[in-house]
């Protein structure tokens, strides 16, 4: 082991991130995590459950966050982006941006101090389905446990509110953005995905009909730290979901949209199925797939399902969704394919399936790495050093990221012992 | 079970024709095999009836080489290829454009003589194509004199000679010309589209539909109505602007048949007893309606060939099929205007060029009907008549059958049976 080796840089503090960063750091080299959000987590801290064992992520991510906290290799950057980086494989040197968080951190807060603002924000971490205070804790498992203040939603006549109920030195209204330049020996980007987004269906309405949401929002609103506290309810009228499509390839396998397949959004629907199914005895989810996609031994997960009475399959895409406003109901237009039918069914909820895109389609790395047409790098990039893990290389799920990002993991700490 | 491969639940065995399935991606539908029958098309469609709708299967159809299918499948001809279903095609497989390639395939599988339907598709044929109908008539202008001199048919056009156009072709000679060309044009149309009839009824025994639900003639009238009316283009947003060319080409052609029927039967009906006198003056009422069919055609034309050009309406660029054709009618509304032109200016030789020209591709226009995109006009017809006859169109998308619920056993059995294959 190289004692005076240069630390491992991970650009993104999702599942995958924190996975090469435990990786490398157990095996005794230093990591530095840099993450934009608040907290680490990423896209599976938002999960209801997750693959293959159907875990909270507060079961399956405690023991990760157990591992970082515990580890002095690895050191953390919330609210940070790498702004540049330059030199060569085991000499690299980033330059971070710091956002500022305006919480100290040097005082508690809770939140009875927050509950007196009146300043809302939109949840982004629920997806804007709900409200957060301009003060807010991301999420009640979120690491680092510290409050975040939004700047801008705070309002200028609570400037002054905030400070008198705040402890002294809690709040720092004049923190500012900081920079940091570090050396490290190898880069993981780990940068993750974003939904594709689904107001580009305009065939589908999203953004026109609320009872349409999207696969990651009916992850929100099946979990229990979620806007309804776990209730799968219509977002227009707060009623139970009784009668729920899911709409696979929204936009996905799509030339249109996004041409590849998603990989995940067959089983992410199954599963939603089966929240729904769980909750309520006696409500009916229809499938609406072309194929139905499922890997290995998650089959069986489909399989199972199929013994449900309740749960329709039907082979054929939606192409077009229509809502009574009335009652918020909404018709699909679908053939379905085996029955050589084309329906018309009602539903009173719609979730749609949409797919991966990768966060480095909108955001490149500062490298100068190549990206597929659709933004995805390559594992092993074509700069030496640099190892892109998860779904910055390809649509995946939780196993085979993490898979990813200790691969990536291996082949980081072989360049910092090259010596 | 009920899949597109067992329309009578019965397993068919597929044969692929494989030089069907090369046919059609080499005139423009090489889109085909892109297709993953998702159903988008057929859930798009706002022409397709909920029961058993259409393009999906078609497309399956095609990408099997299940050409007889294809060919008994009177809904290829319902669509007006409004390329909504194109556009919202995931994969970009074009399935309004395929339909029409498709239909184009029908008509030449239908030909009778069936060789004359791939000579029409055939660019190295037009000199042939365009030579006989040439030869014919040159025949004619030697033959006159001898014939008329034989049978004492009076020169009735002899003393317009300078003025008329019947110094190079009297109309006798034109009328048997082009009544036994019609003739023969008509009996080639009846023996394909008994072929095509047959063919659809054959298909429909093995499906759902086996008996007439409604009498052929208010069939052929309500068809008929619709044709008038051109309603199906206003179905689709982007179609719409495509009802114009096509409403003023049917017109102007309409108008065209009227007035020659009129002219080759009149002077020879007692009953009206009109004096004849040709050239007929501008401002009779017959040369003005066969003048503002002459137009309609023209501009119908032009504005198709803009809208091909520009893509307006969705239709693409089309093939060789669509432009041969394109081209042939306002090849004989030019000609014919610059001949009536010419005759007025009294252009002297120059005139009986431009009318030999204009007579020999109003010959390839008629005497190629059955082979040449025209053929459309009958086979659709004759589709849609079926269509009525055996109440295929009872449930329209607008109706409230179309409300029914999934989710039924079946389709569930059909889910698993396919998964576990």
């Amino acid at each position: 082991m190289n004692e005076s080796a240069k630390p491992v840089l991970v650009i993104g503090g999702g599942i995958a991130g924190m996975t090469a960063a435990v990786e490398v750091a157990e095996v005794g080299y230093p990591v530095i995590i840099v993450e934009k959000e608040a907290y680490l987590g990423g896209r599976v801290m938002r999960t209801h459950q997750y693959f293959p064992k159907m875990c909270p992520p507060t079961c399956g991510f405690e023991i990760n966050i157990r591992r970082i906290r515990q580890n002095p290799r690895i050191s953390v950057h919330t609210l940070a982006t790498v702004e540049e980086i330059s030199g060569n494989v085991g000499k690299f040197r980033a330059r971070v941006k710091l956002n500022p968080r305006y919480v100290t951190g040097e005082h508690s807060i809770d939140d009875s101090i927050t509950e007196k603002l009146t300043s809302e924000r939109d949840n982004d971490f629920n997806l804007g389905l709900d409200k957060t205070k301009a003060l807010y804790l991301p999420h009640k498992m979120a690491y680092p446990h510290e409050y975040v203040l939004d700047r801008e939603a705070l309002s200028a006549a609570e400037t002054d509110t905030l400070t008198e109920i705040c402890p002294d030195g809690a709040i720092d209204l004049d923190m500012k953005e900081e920079e940091l330049e570090i050396d490290v020996g190898a880069v993981i980007v780990a940068t993750g995905w974003r939904p594709y987004d689904a107001t580009r269906l305009d065939n589908l309405g999203y953004g026109q009909f609320s009872n349409v949401v999207t696969n990651v929002m009916m992850e929100r609103i099946a979990s229990s730290d979620g806007p309804t506290g776990g209730e799968i309810v219509r977002p227009s009228d707060g009623n139970t979901a009784e009668n729920v499509a899911f709409v696979q390839c929204a936009g996905s396998r799509d030339e249109n949209h996004l041409p590849y397949c998603s990989a995940v959004c067959c089983m992410g629907s199954l599963k939603q199925v089966r929240y729904l199914r769980e909750q309520n005895e006696n409500a009916k989810a229809t499938v609406f797939y072309i194929d139905i996609r499922t890997i290995g031994r998650l089959e069986k997960f489909y399989y199972d399902m199929l013994d449900d009475s309740n749960v329709s399959f039907v082979k054929g895409k939606v192409a077009k969704i229509n809502e009574d406003s009335a009652s918020g109901n909404l018709t699909l237009d679908v053939e379905d394919t085996l029955a050589r039918e084309t329906h018309h069914d009602h539903f009173d909820m719609v979730v749609l399936a949409t797919g991966v895109v990768p966060n480095s389609a909108d955001t490149p790395i500062p490298l100068d790495l190549k990206y597929d047409e659709y933004g995805f790098i390559d594992g092993a990039t074509d700069i030496d050093g640099v190892f892109a893990a998860g779904c910055t290389r390809h649509p995946c799920d939780v196993a085979r990221s993490t898979k990813d990002a200790t691969a990536a993991a291996l082949k980081a700490i072989q360049c910092l012992n090259r010596g | 079970m009920t899949t597109p491969l067992a329309d009578s639940g019965k397993p068919i065995l597929v044969e692929p024709d494989l030089d069907f399935i090369r046919a059609i991606r080499d005139h423009g539908g090489d889109s085909l095999k892109k297709c993953i029958q998702c159903g988008t098309c057929s859930a798009t469609c706002t022409i397709t009836p909920d029961h058993d709708p259409f393009p999906r299967k078609e497309i399956a159809w095609a990408n099997w080489g299940m050409k007889e299918r294809l060919f008994a499948s009177p809904d290829i001809w319902r669509c007006y290829q409004c390329n909504d279903c194109s556009v919202r095609c995931p994969r970009d497989a074009r399935p309004g454009d395929i339909l029409n390639i498709v239909r184009r395939e029908c008509i030449q599988h239908y030909a009778f003589p069936r060789f004359l339907g791939r000579w029409l598709n055939q660019p190295h044929h037009i000199p042939l194509l365009l030579g006989i109908p040439a030869a014919l008539l040159a025949l004619t202008m030697v033959v006159r004199d001898p014939i008329e001199s034989v049978l004492g048919i009076e020169k009735y056009d002899s003393q317009h000679i300078i003025y008329s156009y019947s110094s190079l072709f009297p109309h006798w000679v034109l009328n048997t010309f082009f009544l036994s060309l019609t003739a023969l044009v008509i009996i080639t149309f009846v023996i394909s589209v008994a072929r095509f009839w047959s063919a659809m009824k054959d298909a429909a025994s093995h499906e759902r539909i086996a008996k007439p639900q409604k009498n052929l003639f208010p069939s052929i009238m309500s068809v008929l109505k619709a044709v008038v009316k051109h309603d199906k283009f206003n179905l689709c947003d982007d179609a719409k602007s495509r009802f114009l060319p096509h409403f003023l080409l049917v017109f102007g052609f309409v108008s065209l048949v009227i007035t020659v029927t009129w002219m080759v039967t009149a002077r020879y009906n007692p009953v009206i007893l009109i004096d004849f006198k040709y050239p007929l003056a501008f401002l009779n009422p017959w040369k003005m309606l066969a003048n503002v069919g002459g137009i309609a055609i023209t501009v119908g034309c032009l504005l198709m060939i803009r809208d091909r050009l520009r893509n307006s309406g969705r239709a693409g660029f089309g093939n060789y099929f669509d432009w041969s054709f394109l081209l042939n009618v306002l090849i004989v509304a030019l000609t014919g205007f610059a001949a009536e032109l010419m005759h007025y200016l009294r252009l002297e030789p120059h005139r009986h060029v431009v009318y030999f020209v204009h007579l020999v591709f109003v010959f390839t226009l008629i005497i190629y009907m059955p082979y040449t995109k025209f053929a459309h006009m009958v086979y659709r017809t004759a589709a849609l008549v079926f269509i009525e006859h055996f109440g295929m169109n009872s449930d329209e998308p607008d109706s409230p059958a179309g409300n029914r619920s999934c989710g039924k056993p079946e389709v569930m059995d059909d889910v698993q049976e396919t998964a576990t294959v």
